[in-house]
């Protein structure tokens, strides 16, 4: 069972980085590059005036992207001269010489509109976009991370402290971060830093910021509250201490050093509102669980009313679900709502209001109910012809009998299973839903960056979403052990 | 034979089911006197209503099917009366079991055979869980199952076919019935499981002394365990008597048609007799001897008048023109003639159907 599900995890994630290198060449070569700045007219208006400089800013942020190598004349020399200065003379020999390599090693040679200098940019090829981002992607924290020149004591080690509200924690001095792995009271409750996911930084919204600390750290207005600091100061601060990165000790301030006994005073803060990941989790979740609500007992009434007015209103009612496209339906629903005094969108009351959250949730659950309550009905259906049935009829159980003890554990179990489709169902559906209602969630998230042209954000919800739904699989298949006494998770000539 | 008592009686039974808008007969008037302790064997082709005839006794008739004629006295009471779950509560189950024919699906795989045995002790004699789970391991070594008490939590994937159909016989027995009816509980097992449970059954009916009514293909089956046969053809019975008399004097041509088509009976180098023709359509109305059309020996009669149940003897019964006396004398076919002796040599070779 566990050389199992190591197997399946070590598959899932395979899997899941197949789908994202795919995405990713996808996204690199087929969406045209000026697109990126569309969303930056700002940047570029100001260096209209300044030929030179935006050449310089555009090739900048593709390099940063990952879309090319990119060398001003300056690189260059440093990178292949020896004789820097007669280097970056143009017409020199020494200047020749170094363009000559550069345009044999593939690089293109493009001269400034006004200066006479050149630079060198090389497009990455499919192969050498995932090498990129595959050499990147995963960052271990460890206490020689820190190279700090104005810190030569720097302590370097690992180690269990306590955080500053003496809970136990995996701490660190020398690394990044100075929490490693800690305990708080938001989900899920366990966190940790040790090793970071990295999938460039957010451009051209949400700019100079990391796609997932875009969408991963907490959004609204930020929260003071009384804190006590490391070096034992208290007072009222936004920060959360859990996220503190090492700050170089040349940009230590005064307020640092007034709070911090370590040079740990790069802190994230602490936000009213969930971050766009828990935000879509929660209306996820949420909209799960009000599905199964509903589905459930309808598709078993269904199935033990087949045939009679029960089960025909519920298939009236699937097959509404099924043909009313889901934006219509959306739309009709929210009229509903509106007639009830529930708002059109999400931000009009905001994250603390109830009412902000119902039309959706409900529109989400709706969504998915009609799939589920025809596959209970069918498992149930199914069941009720076995020969089990007829066997435990025989035996002189009632039907009610037969129905609890028998047909429903047959039936839950192809119910569980189908929990990991449900959950991606409910993902796909948060991605209109979310748009619909301006919900700030991942799902509203995705088309806004394709729209942007935001490549690294499309990425990271790529890569998101799709290990959501394997893993969500795997999950499934887990859960079925639990109620199918027949299956036993193992790769073969493994015994339980 | 002495004067037996008879624990169940059927008389003109009728079953029609509904099937879209039409109604297919199903059984067309079953007169069966079953007596306390006996073993009768039910035979004939496929779709003949074995089943359903049988399923009358338990209620046990899909939805779209009902008795439309006919009682069925069960210790005093007409089983044709009794229409919900509650009334049959008692009585399926718990005097009058049954076991199917597929071991493999018969169990609940998702339940541990020990909870599908001691359910019904719990439910029926109304013992407590731990009485019942003692119960159900003393059953469980009784038909056979070696080291009962550790496979008493198994599941049923975790059976042999052949144990698992065991596990249904204990099942069915669970509560001491009065008739146990088998519907081809031999058929999905290979044939050393089959004789072992056949002989299972024998051995626990002489244990408990209950009847048993056993419908079964194999007529090797039925030489060996039945000590009355009942030929059914069309929805109807159409010889009933003593195995003897069944096997070594048939007299109805259906019954002839079906012994010679014997597998076991196959000469090296010819063909197998099969049955020409197919059944009539239940769904119309039948005229005349139903078998007629097939009827090698059929007489202008067989197309016009339903022929009555001819009494040969005390015990047996035929429902064919042949036995009436103005008919021409007709042979029974070579094939199944000297019956006798080639059965012998056959049970002989599966010496496990001596019981
Ligand atoms: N629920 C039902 N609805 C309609 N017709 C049915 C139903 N059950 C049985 N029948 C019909 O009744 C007839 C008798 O069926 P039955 O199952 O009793 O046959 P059988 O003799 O047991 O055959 P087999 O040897 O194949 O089990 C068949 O023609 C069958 O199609
Ligand atoms: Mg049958």
């Amino acid at each position: 069972m566990k050389r199992y599900v190591l197997g399946r995890i070590i598959r899932s994630v395979i899997s899941i980085m197949v789908v994202t290198c795919a995405v990713i060449v996808l996204v690199f070569m087929g969406v045209p590059r000026d697109r990126i700045f569309r969303q930056d007219q700002a940047s570029l208006q100001k260096l209209a005036s300044k030929p030179d400089e935006l050449t310089n800013y555009r090739y900048n942020k593709w390099e940063d992207i990952g879309y090319l190598d990119f060398q001003p004349l300056s690189e260059m020399c440093t990178n292949s001269s020896d004789d820097y200065a007669a280097c970056m003379v143009p017409g020199s020999d020494e200047f020749n010489r170094v363009v000559e390599q550069y345009e044999a090693d593939g690089y293109t040679i493009t001269e400034y509109e006004t200066s006479d200098l050149v630079f060198a940019s090389r497009d990455y090829s499919p192969l050498e976009l995932v090498w990129n981002f595959l050499t990147s992607f995963i960052e271990i924290d460890h206490p020689n991370v820190i190279q700090d020149a104005d810190n030569p004591d720097l302590e370097r080690r690992i180690y269990i402290g306590s955080d500053f509200n003496g809970i136990p924690a995996v701490k660190c001095t020398g690394c990044e971060h100075e929490y490693l792995i800690y305990f708080d009271s938001s989900f899920p409750f366990i966190h940790q830093n040790w090793i970071q996911l990295n999938f460039g930084e957010s451009y051209p919204t949400f700019q100079r910021r990391d796609t997932l600390e875009v969408i991963s750290s907490g959004q609204g207005e930020l929260v003071n509250a009384p804190t006590t600091f490391p070096n034992g100061t208290t007072g009222n601060s936004t920060l959360n201490l859990h996220t503190c990165t090492y700050k170089p000790t040349a940009s230590m301030d005064r307020m640092d050093l007034n709070k911090f006994d370590t040079n740990y005073a790069n802190c994230m803060s602490n936000y009213s509102s969930p971050s766009m990941i828990n935000l879509s989790y929660i209306f996820g979740i949420a909209a799960l669980v009000l599905a199964y609500l509903i589905a459930l007992p309808a598709g078993i009434i269904m199935a033990q009313k087949k045939g009679k007015w029960q089960d025909k209103l519920g298939i009236i009612y699937v097959n509404i679900m099924i043909s009313v496209p889901s934006l219509a339906f959306i739309f009709f629903m929210k009229l509903i709502g509106n007639s009830f005094g529930l708002p059109d969108k999400f931000p009009q009351l905001g994250f603390q209001d109830i009412r902000s959250y119902i039309l959706p949730v409900i529109i989400l659950a709706l969504l998915s109910t009609a799939s589920l309550m025809i596959w209970v009905r069918r498992y149930m259906v199914d069941q009720s012809n076995a020969d089990y049935v007829k066997f435990a009829r025989a035996k002189g159980l009632s039907q009610s009998e037969i129905f609890n003890r028998h047909i429903l554990k047959n039936a839950i179990i192809p119910i569980v299973n189908g929990i990991p489709g449900q959950i991606i169902l409910c993902i796909s559906g948060s991605v209109i839903t979310e748009s619909v209602f301006a919900i700030p969630g991942m799902g509203k998230m995705l088309p806004d960056a394709i729209k942007a042209n935001n490549n690294t954000m499309i990425v990271t919800l790529t890569f998101i979403f799709t290990a959501l739904s394997i893993f969500s699989l795997l999950a499934g298949d887990i859960l079925l052990t639990f109620v199918d006494p027949r299956i036993q998770l193992s790769s073969k000539g493994e015994t339980r | 034979m002495e004067e037996r008592e008879v624990i169940l009686s059927a008389k003109d039974v009728e079953v029609k089911f509904r099937v879209r808008d039409r109604i297919l007969t199903a059984i067309r008037g079953i007169s069966l006197d079953i007596y306390k302790g006996e073993t009768i064997a039910i035979v004939g082709e496929s779709g003949s209503g074995k089943s359903v005839f049988t399923k009358t006794f338990t209620g046990m008739l899909e939805v779209n099917g009902d008795i439309t004629n006919g009682t069925i006295m069960f210790e005093g009471k007409d089983l044709t009366k009794l229409k919900k779950d509650k009334d049959w509560e008692g009585i399926r189950g718990k005097r009058i079991s049954t076991v199917f024919q597929d071991p493999m699906t018969s169990l609940n795989p998702v339940r541990t055979i020990g909870y599908q045995i001691s359910e019904v002790i719990v439910k029926h004699q109304k013992k407590s869980k731990a009485e019942a789970k003692q119960m159900a391991i003393e059953l469980m070594k009784q038909v056979g199952i070696v080291n009962a008490e550790n496979r008493y939590d198994d599941y049923p994937f975790q059976y042999s076919g052949g144990m698992r159909q065991r596990i249904v016989i204990a099942i069915a027995l669970a509560c001491r019935p009065d008739i146990l009816i088998c519907d081809e509980p031999t058929t999905a097992l290979d044939v050393t499981i089959q004789a072992q449970i056949l002989k299972l059954i024998k051995d626990l009916q002489k244990e408990y002394g209950f009847t048993t009514v056993y419908i079964t293909h194999d007529l090797g089956v039925v030489a060996n365990v039945a000590d009355r046969v009942a030929v059914m053809y069309a929805g109807q019975i159409v010889e009933i008597g003593t195995a003897e008399e069944v096997f070594y004097k048939p007299a109805h041509p259906y019954t002839w048609a079906l012994l010679s088509s014997l597998p076991q009976l196959g000469v090296k180098g010819e063909d197998l007799y099969a049955i020409t023709g197919t059944p009539p359509s239940l769904y119309d109305k039948v005229i005349g001897d139903a078998f007629a059309p097939r009827n090698p020996y059929a007489m202008k009669i067989d197309f016009e008048e339903e022929p009555p149940m001819f009494k040969i003897t005390d015990t047996h019964f035929a429902k064919t023109w042949l036995l009436d006396p103005r008919a021409p004398k007709a042979e029974p076919p070579k094939a199944i003639r000297n019956l006798h002796e080639r059965l012998l040599e056959i049970t002989d070779e599966r010496g496990d159907y001596h019981g």
